[in-house]
């Protein structure tokens, strides 16, 4: 088994890299985020969020509402990597696909959410009516709405569409292991019907990052 | 020329809203100087009362008739109509230029001062405001500093301040009568709605909001259909509040014909959508009140709110607290009577911090080991061998309580890639959670 031994935190980690990533979800438009289990895409979404609750100068940053279909949100990571608890609205669903599709669309059509998320997971299937009437819900506002699933569906009018991709564990020690550090996660578009790196401007590998996320202790 | 009347209880003193209300009855401006003592300005009341004597006998009168006794003072400046009301025979006028004589024989305890100027003009000497009025105000100025010129300005009856009028609370309720009986909900929601404007006007009109609202329909018959609701958010706007009361009563409607309806709303300081101008905006309260409604009959109210730590080491140890009402600082507030860990537990923004998802509840799994470590597992939601792993990383704790907990947790990695935690709680193995 080849498993990479580190003995500190990796230098993948480039704030440039990921700022430009956070800043690519457009307002008032359907993202989506699209991966596997372990992949990065939780840990992108919580990125995302502590950037928005911290945006302010002030007391306040943006506020996030996350409709948790699966009830997966761990507040614990969520501040840990940043995130000012105090303005994010969790609503938790209870794996009920139908209430985590109502919740969001209610939230999407309330003005002042800096960011809406509908994390599905597993979830699904989602009928391709519910992502339009989404897109509709937040069409002209300055609201950020982000749906994450497990897997791209054909059909949806989402603007931008990154995809996940686990590429590795990082693992601390010599045998045996001592603690897990991390993992390292490819993330590419897939899709931008707003951005010059769609596949369609760009080659297909350009709009892609390789992040690697830590776990915090 | 300023005259000051002072109603000073000499019973009672529960009553004192009561000797306001007298007060009020008598003139627009009212002073409430606490401790059954009241000030009004008497200048310009000639005309309806008479002379002084004679508005001094009728607010005795008046406070008598509310069932209050009162003494009543009358003079040029608050201080000297205190010395007439308290030292006075009960309706006491000092013409305009008498408070230094009037005031020249009372106590120095009349006036209020700091603990340290009332010792040094004890040690001085001095018993009475005039003899206080008499010393010279330089050399005063000299030992006892702008504190104790201004003591000896009230003295002489010198008071320039204006009264700091009071105004009752006003009550925010509205009603109306239905002339015809209301058979159905949409117009007793339309007749709300319009007592609903008329409330938030009034409240709007002050700078206030309401973070609660009551109605009372009164039914044919003598009964009385009441409810009340608590909005996520102070509101100021009608059509917010109708939406909620429509909302409220469809889940709950009266049971008969309405003949009457009152609505009142809890008045409370209205805080602002946006702190400054560099912070980004909140939701609109109006839009937030009713979409927190929705969702609350949509999920339940145990399943929505705010993210928050409790202060406990047990595993994914968190609740759900308030959002946005009151708007807490940054990690800081309270869920559920526990302390909750925030700024300590919230990582610099800059760490790029890996993701657990939750398994909620955790799913059972049956865990394979094989010298004390796992290699493979199995449960509904996961399965496969396991190709690398660490730990246990045991913890536990509320041992003192009669819910102790226990567990060793595993980080391992399945054949497929899944990151995952493990858990042995000491009699099972389950998942909590998928690193993501």
């Amino acid at each position: 088994m080849g498993v990479p031994i580190e003995s500190s935190p990796p230098p993948g980690w480039e704030r440039e890299g990921i700022d430009s990533l956070l800043g690519m979800f457009p307002p008032g438009r359907l993202s989506e985020i699209v991966g596997p289990r372990s992949s990065g895409a939780s840990s992108l979404l919580l990125a995302l969020i502590a950037r928005i609750t911290t945006s302010g100068s002030g007391e306040g940053g943006g506020q996030v509402a996350f409709v948790d279909g699966m009830d997966a949100l761990d507040p614990a990571s969520t501040a840990a990597a940043g995130a000012d608890l105090s303005a994010l609205l969790w609503v938790r669903c209870g794996g009920r696909l139908r209430v985590a599709l109502s919740a969001a669309d209610l939230l999407a059509r309330c003005p002042g959410f800096a960011l809406v998320v509908l994390d599905l997971d597993e979830l699904g299937p989602v009928p391709p009516s519910a992502y339009i009437r989404l897109q509709r819900a937040v069409e002209g506002t300055p609201t950020t709405l982000i749906v994450r699933s497990e897997r791209h569906r054909e059909g949806t009018p989402a603007s931008l569409v990154l995809a996940t991709r686990r590429l590795a564990p990082r693992w601390m020690g010599l045998r045996p292991l001592t603690r897990l550090a991390g993992l390292r996660s490819e993330i590419s578009i897939s899709r931008s019907r707003l951005h010059p790196l769609s596949p369609l401007g760009r080659g297909q590998g350009e709009g892609s990052w390789t992040l690697d996320w830590t776990l915090s202790q | 020329m300023m005259r000051i009347a002072c109603l000073l209880m000499t019973n009672e003193p529960a009553a004192h809203t009561t000797l306001l209300q007298v007060a009020l009855a008598h003139s627009p401006r009212v002073e409430d100087a606490g401790g059954g003592c009241v000030y009004l300005d008497a200048a310009g009341l000639r005309s309806l009362f008479g002379d002084d004597a004679t508005l001094a006998d009728r607010l005795r009168e008046a406070a008598t008739a509310a069932g209050l006794a009162v003494r009543v003072g009358i003079a040029a400046s608050r201080i000297g109509a205190l010395a007439a009301a308290r030292f006075g025979s009960g309706a006491t006028v000092v013409e305009p230029g008498g408070d230094a004589a009037a005031l020249a024989t009372a106590p120095l305890a009349l006036l209020t001062l700091s603990e340290a100027l009332a010792t040094r003009l004890s040690r001085w000497g001095l018993r009475t405001l005039g003899e206080l009025a008499a010393l010279p105000t330089a050399g005063l100025f000299e030992r006892a500093g702008a504190e104790g010129v201004q003591a000896q300005r009230l003295a002489r009856g010198e008071d320039p301040r204006p009264l700091a009028s009071w105004r009752p609370e006003p009550a925010f309720e509205e009603s109306v009568d239905c002339e015809w009986g209301l058979e159905t909900l949409e117009p007793v929601v339309e007749r709300l709605g319009e007592l609903a404007a008329r409330l938030c006007g009034r409240l709007g009109a002050r700078g206030l909001a309401a973070d609660g609202f009551e109605w009372i329909c009164r039914l044919a018959g003598g009964r009385a259909h009441e409810g009340a609701l608590t909005p996520a958010v102070p509101l100021t706007e009608a059509t917010a509040v109708t939406g909620l009361l429509r909302l409220a009563l469809e889940a709950r409607p009266p049971r008969g014909i309405v003949e009457g309806l009152t609505l009142r709303a809890r008045p409370t300081r209205a805080a602002p959508a946006q702190e400054s101008l560099t912070d980004p905006s909140r939701p609109s309260p109006r839009f937030l009140a009713a979409t927190m409604n929705r969702l609350v009959a949509l999920v339940g109210s145990d399943r929505i709110g705010a993210p928050a730590l409790l202060d406990s080491h047990r595993p994914d140890a968190v609740g759900l607290g308030a959002y946005a009402s009151p708007s807490p600082r940054r990690g800081e507030g309270r869920v559920r009577g526990s302390e909750v860990r925030g700024s300590e537990a919230r990582g610099s923004g800059n760490a790029p911090v890996l993701a657990l998802r939750r398994l909620r509840p955790p799913a059972p799994a049956a865990v394979t080991l094989a010298s004390g470590r796992p290699v493979a597992m199995r449960s509904s939601r996961l399965a496969g061998r396991i190709v690398a792993g660490v730990g246990p990383w045991r913890s536990s704790g509320e041992w003192w309580t009669q819910q102790p907990w226990l567990q060793d947790e595993w980080d391992v990695e399945l054949a497929d890639g899944t990151l995952c935690r493990l858990a042995h709680d000491g009699s099972a193995w389950h998942i909590a959670g998928i690193y993501d």
